[in-house]
């Protein structure tokens, strides 16, 4: 798994440039799903064929994009301005290498030192060009960058590095369609486009699906260091399952559910309750005729900066959840199989 | 005589907050099964009741939300105290000191309070400072984290703890927790029981749906309204009418017992004209007082309904209400029942209406 993850986090993929890594998953899950295709918006969309002779369609969704910049002017002096894409932490980047979509590397600087609260106006990117003209050819407008991928491991148990928001949640799914057995449920991998700009793959996506059930799979707060008072997650406690955060109410029935399967099954799970922060649910639960919607998700500290932080235990708990709730008859999601109401 | 306001009371007194509509739920069901020609509960726990109509290939929805603004458990303190946020907007001014309900563990309720520092213990800067939410918590009685825990975990939700009461000249003033929009839902069991009572036949299917999660935004309106796909929808609410004694004329947002208010403009939508024109026509020709929206704020479901697959002519009609969401929402009986009289001739005059928007 960890192979897994360091693989797809090498491959850059800023929202709206998802296609390469969307490539590299493909083969990844091909062996062990029916049948991929991309959507018109970029979605991966690997579908599981379900044997019930009446299946329900299932949803998980982990998106491919990362928070990162956007070229938009070269100075004379051939440095770099640029503008966010999704919400990127300034703070976090400041005097980091950055990698282009196009390969070429560069250092995210501000204007001067004492910059406590860097406002994006006043920094700058430095490719290490002359000038304008040598700069253009390196980099072009509108080309986009972010933060210098890694991943590393702090212990053995400890994974550190960028973007795991949400390569782990695509390994994850690559994880779960992998251990699986043979559902009843018509299962949709969705490796969906654009969630850091405002969950725009998903949406379409689900309508496209029309799922009785969707589930995102994506990193959450694990608020558990020394200056939170109040912890949302706790690294090391389990696969969190989502009841709120600021963008969807999970179903109350769906979410007692997947607590009884996750006991039922031995795997390690928490609560979680964020009052900051959204998901791919919020847009499956609300396309067409609505779908019952719940979260899976991985307690991660330091989101969207270079050093985000997760623990293998929860990591692998989330891939079981995954795969039970993949396995679950149909029917069986939600008492007396509400969602297709 | 006082039928509706024992249907407004009972149900203001029922627990659901966005995402745990349930017993609402359950209560509009048994209420209006008999008033209906079908019944359904989509898949995020919209419950529509549909009335067949002299031409059923058109329908004229009607909405009105069941949830109401809550609060859920965030962390339990080792303490045994609750932290909490917000289910819906609420200014943290009105929760401190207010007594709540929470759904523990097999649904019992427990009785709680909001708490914070008391006066003696805070700073001058304390003193001086407005509350946040994050300075209050839930107080179960608990005596320790472990002891909170038998009773109650992360995720559960708590409603404000409120009576149900009548006051004022004559008692038209109508007190309660969830007003906004347990009246709206209130206001359509009550068409929905003079239709059947009457047996009026209405010109075009009616799609009665009673729809969740309009306080936090993910609106249960889109979906429903995708799935009854009407040509002209009417949002009941309750708006915050602003009539306050420190604010002038033209910023309240219409006047206490004037009638129902019906929306030009508010954040969230622009309304259909002409179908405003309808409604305000219909309250002339029967002598029904309803007033227009003065000052543009708010939004409600009505923006979620108008955007839906290929567009819905909208309307939303809102009771007068003091104190919105807090624990003591006040609306008057005559703007009730205006809205009441109001929806009812809109439906049973709404062929002729149609017929001219045809033209």
């Amino acid at each position: 798994m960890y192979q897994t993850l360091k693989e797809l986090c090498r491959i850059s993929a800023v929202s709206g440039n998802e296609r390469a890594l969307g490539e590299k998953i493909r083969t990844l899950i091909a062996p062990h799903v029916t049948q991929c295709h991309f959507d018109t918006l970029g979605n991966l969309i690997a579908y599981r064929k379900g044997r019930a002779a009446q299946p329900e369609r299932v949803i998980f969704a982990a998106h491919m994009d990362e928070v990162g910049f956007l070229v938009n002017f070269i100075e004379e002096s051939g440095f770099l301005r640029f503008a966010p894409l999704g919400g990127a932490s300034l703070t976090a980047a400041l005097y980091s290498p950055v990698v282009f979509a196009g390969g070429c590397r560069g250092l995210l600087l501000p204007e001067t030192e004492s910059l406590s609260k860097p406002s994006i106006e006043h920094c700058y990117v430095d490719i290490g060009a002359k000038n304008a003209k040598e700069a253009a050819k390196r980099v072009r407008v509108g080309e986009t960058f972010s933060l210098a991928p890694s991943l590393s491991a702090l212990t053995g148990s400890r994974w550190a590095g960028r973007p795991l928001d949400d390569r782990v949640g695509c390994a994850v799914l690559i994880e779960a369609a992998r251990q699986m057995a043979e559902p009843e449920n018509d299962v949709y991998f969705v490796f969906s486009v654009q969630e850091e700009v405002g969950c725009r793959g998903a949406r379409t996506a689900a309508y496209a699906i029309r799922p009785d059930y969707g589930f995102a799979v994506d990193v959450t707060t694990a608020a558990d260091q020394p200056a939170d008072k109040v912890s949302v997650t706790k690294l090391g406690d389990g696969a969190a399952i989502k009841v709120k955060d600021n963008s969807v109410i999970c179903d109350s029935r769906l979410v007692a559910r997947m607590g009884e399967l996750a006991r039922a099954r031995g795997i390690r799970c928490q609560y979680e309750v964020l009052t900051a922060g959204g998901t791919d649910a919020s847009v499956i639960q609300l396309a067409g005729s609505g779908a019952v919607v719940g979260g899976i998700s991985i307690p991660t500290r330091n989101i969207h900066s270079a050093v985000e932080a997760v623990d293998k235990g929860d990591v692998l708990a989330a891939a079981k959840l995954v795969a039970a709730l993949a396995e679950c008859p149909t029917g069986q999601l939600v008492e007396g199989g509400e969602g297709r109401a | 005589m006082n039928r509706d306001i024992e249907l407004l009371r009972r149900l203001c007194l029922l627990f659901g907050p966005s995402g745990c509509e349930g017993e609402v739920r359950s209560a509009i069901r048994e209420s209006i099964r008999p008033c209906v020609d079908e019944l359904e509960q989509d898949k995020l726990g919209n419950l529509i009741g549909y009335v067949d109509g002299a031409d059923n290939s058109r329908t004229l929805m009607i909405a009105a939300h069941m949830d109401e603004v809550g609060m859920m458990i965030t962390n339990i303190e080792s303490s045994g105290q609750l932290r909490f946020d917000t289910v819906g907007g609420i200014d943290a001014a009105v929760l401190c000191g207010k007594r709540v309900v929470v759904w523990g563990h097999d649904r019992t309720r427990l009785p709680g309070i909001i708490s914070a520092k008391p006066i003696h213990l805070q700073s001058k800067e304390e003193r001086e400072k407005a509350t946040t939410r994050k300075s209050l918590y839930i107080d179960i009685g608990a005596s320790d984290r472990a002891d909170a825990q038998r009773l109650v975990s992360v995720g559960d939700f708590a409603v404000f703890d409120s009576d149900f009461v009548r006051f004022g000249e004559a008692e038209r003033r109508m007190k309660g927790k969830a007003i906004d929009d347990r009246l709206g839902c209130a206001v359509m069991i009550s068409v929905l029981e003079r239709l059947r009572a009457e047996g009026t036949v209405p010109p075009v299917r009616l799609a009665f749906a009673f729809t969740v999660r309009e306080e936090v935004g993910f609106s249960g309106a889109k979906t429903a309204a995708y799935r009854i796909n009407p040509s002209h929808a009417v949002a009941l609410e309750s708006t915050a009418i602003a009539d306050l004694p420190d604010v002038s004329a033209h910023e309240r947002v219409g006047d206490m017992g004037r009638g129902g208010v019906l929306s030009l403009a508010d954040k969230g939508a622009l309304y259909c004209r002409a179908f405003v024109g309808y409604a305000l026509s219909v309250g002339r020709e029967k002598d029904i007082p309803v007033q227009l929206k003065r000052y543009v704020s708010g939004g409600n479901d009505a923006r979620h309904i108008q955007q839906s697959a290929a567009g819905v002519r909208v309307l939303a009609l809102s009771a007068p209400t003091r104190y919105l969401h807090s624990a003591s929402c006040v609306a008057d009986l005559a703007d009730y029942r205006a809205m009441q009289k109001l929806v009812y001739e809109m439906i049973v005059g709404f062929g002729r209406y149609l017929a001219k928007e045809d033209m």
